[in-house]
């Protein structure tokens, strides 16, 4: 997944005055690699992601990404109420047989056919990693996926992500304002900073998987990371 | 229930919650003040002692005479029909004019003096234009009913329309949802308390419209024959007639509107699990 000199103003809806949110920007996500992109919040990161998911249109610059399967984790869950757990997951794999596997993965096999309505908070967004893995994506985006929830429940999600993507290793994007999660899950962290925003500082992440929270050298990087925000 | 009524909020969890009263207990005010408006009318009829004030048993022979004799039935599908054939034509014109004002600012924009026009005309110009034009062929009923229906359910479903949670069109369109998937899967049942809004309201418009059509241009129907009681001066009749309709109406309403509106969120009923 390349981007290419990729460009984005927004035009401030109370004042009216234009914000260059990206300006040039370029990135490339070799396959396999999962890549953080840390920033303080209104640093364009959000933006970032939905460029390359297709629901922003850059102003300037190319997305080279291949029209890849996406799978997403916003958030928020966004499921569907109306729908069992299964038919969440179902309706975006089209795979009943995936459904029920990635359900197991996320140990959620007893609510498949509950209504999300039901879940917790913590369990909603289990079954959003579910569906972003059953499509079985070219590119995963997790956009802020745990810093919607209480810290031990995004703890152990963080965990089980990392134990899916050992499991079922993919290309991903991963924007968060977390370094201790970017340096937790990522291949490669990058720290965003500034208006329109420029890759303050890259660190590469050569530690084994599966990682602990508690390892000194990934604490040592959130250091870093914390720096040179 | 308001249209924008979508989501799953609290106040949705809560009334789910609530406790339903005793069956008998809930029925016992809409019972109540039955007996109490017939008793006042039979004091009336009793006190006026006038001919065009019959009192209760006069119009509840004629109800039971109506209703054994079999025309009922048959006058009450002949109605039921055009108002449904008149509603479903509307409902489906409706659900995709509605949502595509909430869509599209241009559509909105177009269609807005023809909900606005809509719901200004009255039921009774309808269907005296439809009478004019369309005669006594089928399509004259249905016409007018569609036409006084619409527009009201057009507002309804674009307000829905406009409620219906963004996050989730965006996650539709990232995981390439099928048009009808998304339409099927999302927009429906996120638009279902405007639907049901819309429908109630549609269908208590399009109900009064095909009567007035039916006493000035058909030959049959409840309308026609509530003419027919009026030509002869007969008010228990008219009355019965009145009474065996609205009766019907109100199972229409309770029985399969509620009951389909029911099954169709029972998933909200799960937050109170």
């Amino acid at each position: 997944m390349r981007l290419e000199g990729i460009g984005k103003t927004f035009v401030d809806a109370r004042s009216g005055t234009p914000q260059q949110v990206l300006a040039d920007f370029s990135l490339t996500v070799e396959p396999g690699e999962l890549v953080a992109v840390v920033g303080a919040s209104g640093t364009g990161k959000t933006t970032l992601l939905h460029v390359v998911a297709g629901l922003v249109q850059p102003d300037t610059g190319t997305v080279e990404t291949g029209d890849p399967r996406l799978g997403i984790v916003f958030q928020q869950p966004r499921l569907l109420d109306w729908l069992s757990v299964r038919e969440n997951i179902t309706l975006a794999c089209h795979d009943g047989a995936k459904a029920d596997e990635v359900l197991a993965a996320v140990g959620l096999t007893e609510y498949a056919g509950s209504y999300p309505t039901v879940l917790s908070g913590g369990q909603r967004q289990r079954v959003a990693v579910a569906r972003a893995f059953a499509v079985e994506p070219d590119l995963l985006l997790l956009d802020e996926p745990f810093s919607a929830l209480d810290e031990l429940t995004a703890r152990k999600l963080r965990l089980l992500l990392q134990d899916l993507w050992m499991q079922r290793p993919r290309t991903g994007l991963l924007v968060t304002h977390n370094p201790l999660e970017a340096a937790l899950l990522a291949d490669r962290v990058i720290v965003l900073a500034g208006r329109p925003a420029r890759i303050a500082a890259e660190y590469r992440v050569d530690r084994e998987r599966p990682r602990s929270a508690e390892d000194p050298h990934l604490f040592e990087l959130h250091s870093q990371i914390v720096a040179a925000l | 229930m308001t249209a924008t009524d979508v989501r799953p909020g609290p106040v949705a969890a809560a009334v789910a919650k609530a406790p339903h009263p005793r069956r008998r207990l809930r029925f016992l005010p809409a019972v109540l003040f039955l007996v109490l408006l017939a008793a006042a009318w039979q004091l009336m009829a009793t006190l006026l002692d006038f001919v065009l004030v019959p009192g209760v048993p006069a119009i509840v022979t004629e109800m039971v005479d109506i209703v054994s004799d079999g025309s009922f039935l048959d006058q009450l599908g002949i109605t039921v029909l055009r108002v449904g054939l008149g509603f479903a034509l509307a409902f489906v014109v409706a659900v995709v004019v509605g949502i595509a004002m909430g869509r599209n600012e241009f559509a909105r924009r177009f269609f807005e003096p023809a909900v606005l026009l809509g719901l200004t005309i009255p039921g009774l110009v309808w269907a005296l234009l439809c009478v004019i034009w369309f005669g006594i062929d089928l399509v004259n009923p249905v016409a007018a009913v569609a036409l006084s229906s619409a527009p009201a359910l057009m507002l309804q479903i674009y307000q829905g329309t406009r409620s219906v949670d963004p996050d989730l069109l965006e996650m539709a369109h990232v995981y390439r949802f099928s048009r009808r998937v998304t339409l099927r899967k999302l927009w429906l049942p996120a638009l279902a308390p405007s639907l049901f809004a819309g429908a109630r309201l549609g269908l208590s418009l399009g109900w009064k419209v095909i009567v007035l059509v039916e006493v000035f241009g058909m030959s049959s129907g409840v309308g026609y024959q509530l003419n027919n009681a009026f030509a002869a001066q007969n008010v228990a009749a008219v009355l019965a007639w009145t009474l065996l309709f609205a009766i019907v109406m109100a199972i229409l309403e309770y029985g399969i509107l509620q009951g389909l509106e029911k099954r169709v969120s029972r998933w909200r009923k799960a937050v109170s699990v």
